[in-house]
């Protein structure tokens, strides 16, 4: 058994499953193969079975069986017994490892994992910084390889570049906590060289742990349908060799260049914190308003929040961020979630959208009849 | 009391149940040809023409189902947009609209197909004529439940003519809660096919319990019918709860009412359980009766007695019950207590076992016999092999430490489709195949038969084995676009898919045909002994010339076979 535990026991992708590079990988795929093995025994059983009565028994129209014998305890009860016995086990390991992932050590690194329509957003406790996962960006680089602008090695380039600012970041060999966080419908996170996955729900927080094994850059994924960009709710870990160098990275990446102009870190922002999953800044249709030419239009407001209109303006734009539903614009769901910026993030913000073209009191929302 | 009355009941005490040996009439106008009329057909109460009506209904509402599901394939086939881009303009439209197909093509092929295929439509014709009775004992609730299935089918026609649906079939808040598509037609919809699902299973209950003819003992009835009943229960009990859901989720949706979005003070964890509540009990509605299929199926075409009778009977009734006591291990990761994970993990176990049991009985029913391998025994011989790989994997899945990373994920989706597709609708097709000729009147090609069979075999594990891989591997369900590393299994997946569809396309074109010019069907085709091989095919209005007595369904030592009219004859019993 110690043999086939360390032949298991590897971090190298298998025909079945991904690499393994966290505490719980090695468990569970110990778990998969069990049952790996003992569904073949049985297929193969059943299958020959099948397979020789076939060949053995097939008869022309109107031959009669050689017996009818039907029935024999010793037969039955084997074959209750068997599956029970083996059920117990499955059931068992199954219990050990999952009381493992559900029991997370009382130290280690906590994150807060907030997903959203379609974006995630990891904020670390240590200094506060909040850190999006970037699918967009990730998502154009994926375009970009299909469509042969890029080539592999460019791709891993443009990749690292932006998890410079991007992905959930964690040192190696650390207990790493993550609480879940919804801020509209259902999302999940799944990282599958980690073997974690729950389940990110509105209204309640949901808990997962994990030690990571082996440095590099493993793939996360949104698995709760939730919608339009479903399949585009990407992201990546970076597992960092020492808790120094994870630090470091936290330091840089958690903070703007605040020499750059305003707009610039205004479209930052817009990147950073999620925005760009609801609000164009090309005009093109979204979950949300536009943000091209939107400063200086006039605004119209649906009964859900508080109705009525007005010219955007500075306060305007400020209030619908911090209480995105006190005023919907016509023909927009009231979708908008939360999202908590700093008082910079919303002044560069608000440059960036004023930058985005401005409009003097004339253009109407596109979707204002409908 | 008549005479043959009291001595069917003689025979019963002897525990020899007596043959009906008097030679089949098959004189008179059959059901299909009694009347002719359109308002006759609309306004029948008649099992039969009830039952056949559901059969198109449902096989039309299946092709419906299975072009989206082609469409969803097509569509995987390259990780870039390829289909999606004739249909739409932006990245987000195109998205929106595979989010449409795939909900659209699980709706469909679970509330109108699965759940009334097997109980409604073949249920409907064979479950009188096995009890050798005239009719249910309802016929018209019978009629009232087939029209309130058209009702909801038309619902879901709406619904694609008005936008689509994007929920996913199960309807998920707090996302169903806020979709912009059509939910509310869609949840009525949903809404009254249970009603559909609730007075059929009414029906079949009370038909079991008061109609079963003179010598039909509980342990002497054929085993399509314990599998009915267990399902009968489980439609009665567990459909309202999902209808109280559904008109949750209405009111939550119209009226703003906080039950299941947080938004409002709702829990959407409560949704998932009150869904599951229904669906997973709804799982085995559509997965016992099609046990009970393949159970008439291996002991008719292998000429031997079913196997451990009592056994199989016993764990559908078993799986009945377990079936109310798993709901939440659809639920793994959603967040819901350590404990009643464990708690569900390990009665989900619990309905292996039975599973198990079957799978060996079938097997050791073939052991010795005469096995006829035509079309309707190759389907039921796919159903154990295809059956054996669902069960198998679903151990995979109620092992709590494995399900949190496979859960969601295409392994999942591989999975409900071997024991939804790959053995429900498998059997439903065989058992289609096996009453054809009573349905009919007509003998379909055995040779056509056969290679549609292998198609449908070959295709369905070359659409799902490679799901099994790229999910265990980390492919999440429900992606309209995918990492690159996962493209060659959808290839693979989407190649399969057609080979299935080209054999169900020609399952259709030599249906069809045998209307048209099959050879006449003799009464007993394929050698069985349960009371629908004991009448003319397709049988008269009502079902038997003589009230007929029980026969052991299993017993086939005295049936002779005629090669020349094909035909099995009872031999007479002194």
């Amino acid at each position: 058994m110690n043999l086939l535990v360390t032949i298991l026991a590897q971090t190298e992708p298998t025909y079945w499953l991904p690499e393994a590079v966290s505490n719980f990988a090695g468990p569970v795929d110990r778990d998969f193969y069990f049952v790996y093995w003992v569904s073949i025994f049985f297929l193969v059983l059943i299958s020959a079975l099948l397979v020789i009565f076939m060949w053995k028994f097939r008869t022309p129209p109107g031959a009669h069986a050689q017996s009818q014998r039907d029935h024999h305890l010793l037969l039955e009860i084997t074959w209750t017994g068997i599956p029970i016995i083996l059920s117990f086990m499955m059931f068992w390991y199954g219990y050990r490892g999952y009381v493992d992932m559900m029991t997370p050590p009382n130290d280690g690194i906590s994150i807060v994992a907030e997903a959203q329509k379609w974006a995630w957003n990891f904020s670390y406790a240590s200094n506060g910084a909040t850190i999006p996962g970037m699918s967009e960006d990730l998502n154009l680089i994926r375009d970009q390889v299909r469509s042969g602008e890029l080539s592999a090695e460019q791709a891993v380039a443009a990749e690292g570049k932006i998890l410079e600012k991007a992905g959930l970041h964690v040192p190696m060999g650390i207990p790493i906590n993550i609480t879940l966080m919804a801020a509209d419908v259902l999302h999940a996170l799944y990282i599958p060289a980690f073997r974690v996955k729950k389940d990110c729900v509105p209204g309640r927080t949901g808990k997962i742990w994990f030690i990571a094994d082996e440095p590099g850059i493993y793939d996360l994924y949104c698995a709760e349908y939730c919608g339009q960009g479903h399949s585009w709710m990407h992201s990546k870990v970076v597992v960092h060799e020492t808790v120094e160098e994870y630090e470091k990275w936290l330091e840089v990446a958690g903070s703007y260049d605040e020499s750059l102009p305003f707009e610039e870190n205004g479209e930052i922002v817009w990147k950073r914190r999620g925005c760009i999953s609801c609000h164009s800044v090309d005009g093109s249709e979204k979950v949300g308003p536009s943000w091209k030419g939107l400063f200086g239009s006039n605004r119209s407001f649906t009964a859900t929040g508080t109705p009525g209109e007005l010219v955007a303006n500075e306060a305007y734009i400020e209030e619908s961020i911090r209480f995105p539903m006190n005023k919907i614009t016509e023909g927009y769901p009231p979708q908008m979630p939360v999202v908590k910026l700093t008082e910079k993030e919303i002044l560069w913000v608000t440059e960036y959208i004023k930058s985005l073209g401005q409009n003097s009191g004339g253009a109407e929302n596109p979707r204002k009849e409908n | 009391m008549s005479q043959p009355e009291m001595d069917a009941q003689a025979g019963e005490g002897t525990g020899v149940a007596s043959q009906t040996d008097a030679p089949v009439s098959t004189e008179g106008p059959s059901y299909l040809t009694v009347t002719k009329t359109f308002s006759s057909w609309a306004f029948t109460l008649d099992h039969k023409r009830i039952g056949v009506m559901y059969l198109i209904g449902v096989l039309f509402m299946f092709l419906l189902g299975g072009m989206f599901a082609l469409l969803v394939r097509t569509e995987l086939f390259s990780p870039l947009a390829i289909l999606t881009p004739f249909f739409a303009d932006t990245a987000e439209a195109q998205a929106d609209l595979y989010n449409r197909w795939f909900t659209t093509h699980g709706a469909i092929m679970v509330f109108l197909v699965i759940i009334p295929g097997v109980p409604a439509a073949l249920g409907n014709f064979v479950l009188p004529l096995l009890l050798g009775a005239k009719d249910v004992a309802f016929p018209r609730l019978n009629l009232g439940s087939f029209y309130l299935w058209v009702i909801g089918a038309l619902f879901f026609v709406y619904v694609l003519f008005s936008g689509g649906l994007d929920t996913g079939w199960t309807f998920y808040t707090p996302y169903s809660a806020e979709s912009g598509t059509a939910v509310i037609p869609a949840l009525v919809g949903v809404f009254i096919l249970g009603f559909s699902s609730i007075f059929t299973g009414l029906n079949f209950i009370v038909t079991i319990h008061k109609m079963r003819p003179p010598g039909m003992t509980w342990f002497k009835m054929p085993l399509f019918l314990w599998a009915t009943y267990s399902t009968a229960v489980m439609q009665v009990l567990a459909t309202p709860v999902l209808g109280i859901t559904l008109l949750l989720l209405l009111l939550e949706r119209t009226l703003g009412i906080g039950i299941f979005d947080p938004r409002n003070g709702g829990d959407p964890v409560l949704f998932q359980h009150f869904f599951w509540f229904y669906s997973h009990p709804a799982v085995y509605i559509m997965i016992v009766p099609p046990m009970g299929i393949v159970s008439e199926l291996i002991a008719v075409h292998s000429h031997k007695r079913i196997f451990g009778y009592t056994y199989i009977a016993f764990s559908s009734v078993s799986i009945a019950i377990f079936s109310f006591l798993v709901w939440g291990h659809h639920m793994f990761t959603s967040g819901q207590s350590t404990t009643m994970n464990i708690i569900f993990s390990g009665i989900t176990f619990s309905v292996g076992i039975p599973s198990a049991i079957k799978v060996f009985n079938w097997i050791a029913t073939m052991y010795k016999g005469a096995l006829s391998l035509n079309t309707s025994m190759l389907y039921g011989i796919s159903f154990i092999f295809l059956f054996t790989i669902g069960g198998l994997t679903g151990l995979f899945c109620a092992v709590l430490s494995i399900d949190t990373h496979i859960h969601d994920t295409y392994f999942i989706v591989a999975h409900f489709h071997y024991v939804m597709m790959g053995s429900g609708l498998i059997a439903f097709v065989g058992g289609l195949h096996h009453w054809w000729p009573k349905m009919t009147g007509k003998m379909f090609s055995e040779f056509w038969g056969r290679i549609a069979c292998t198609l449908v075999f070959v295709g369905f594990n070359l659409t799902f084995i490679p799901q099994f891989v790229m999910g265990s591997l980390g492919m999440p369900r429900r992606y309209y676009t995918y990492a690159d590393k996962f493209e060659g299994y959808h290839q693979l997946s989407t190649i399969g898919s057609y080979v299935m569809a080209a054999g169900f396309f020609l399952t259709a074109f030599y249906l069809i045909q045998s209307l048209v010019s099959g050879k006449k069907a003799p009464v007993n085709p394929w050698g069985g002994n349960s009371l629908e091989w004991h009448t003319a095919s397709p049988p008269p209005l009502e079902n038997f010339h003589n009230v007929p007595d029980a026969t052991d369904p299993y017993d086939y030592e005295n049936l002779e076979y005629d090669a020349a009219t094909g035909n099995y004859e009872t031999k007479k019993v002194s």
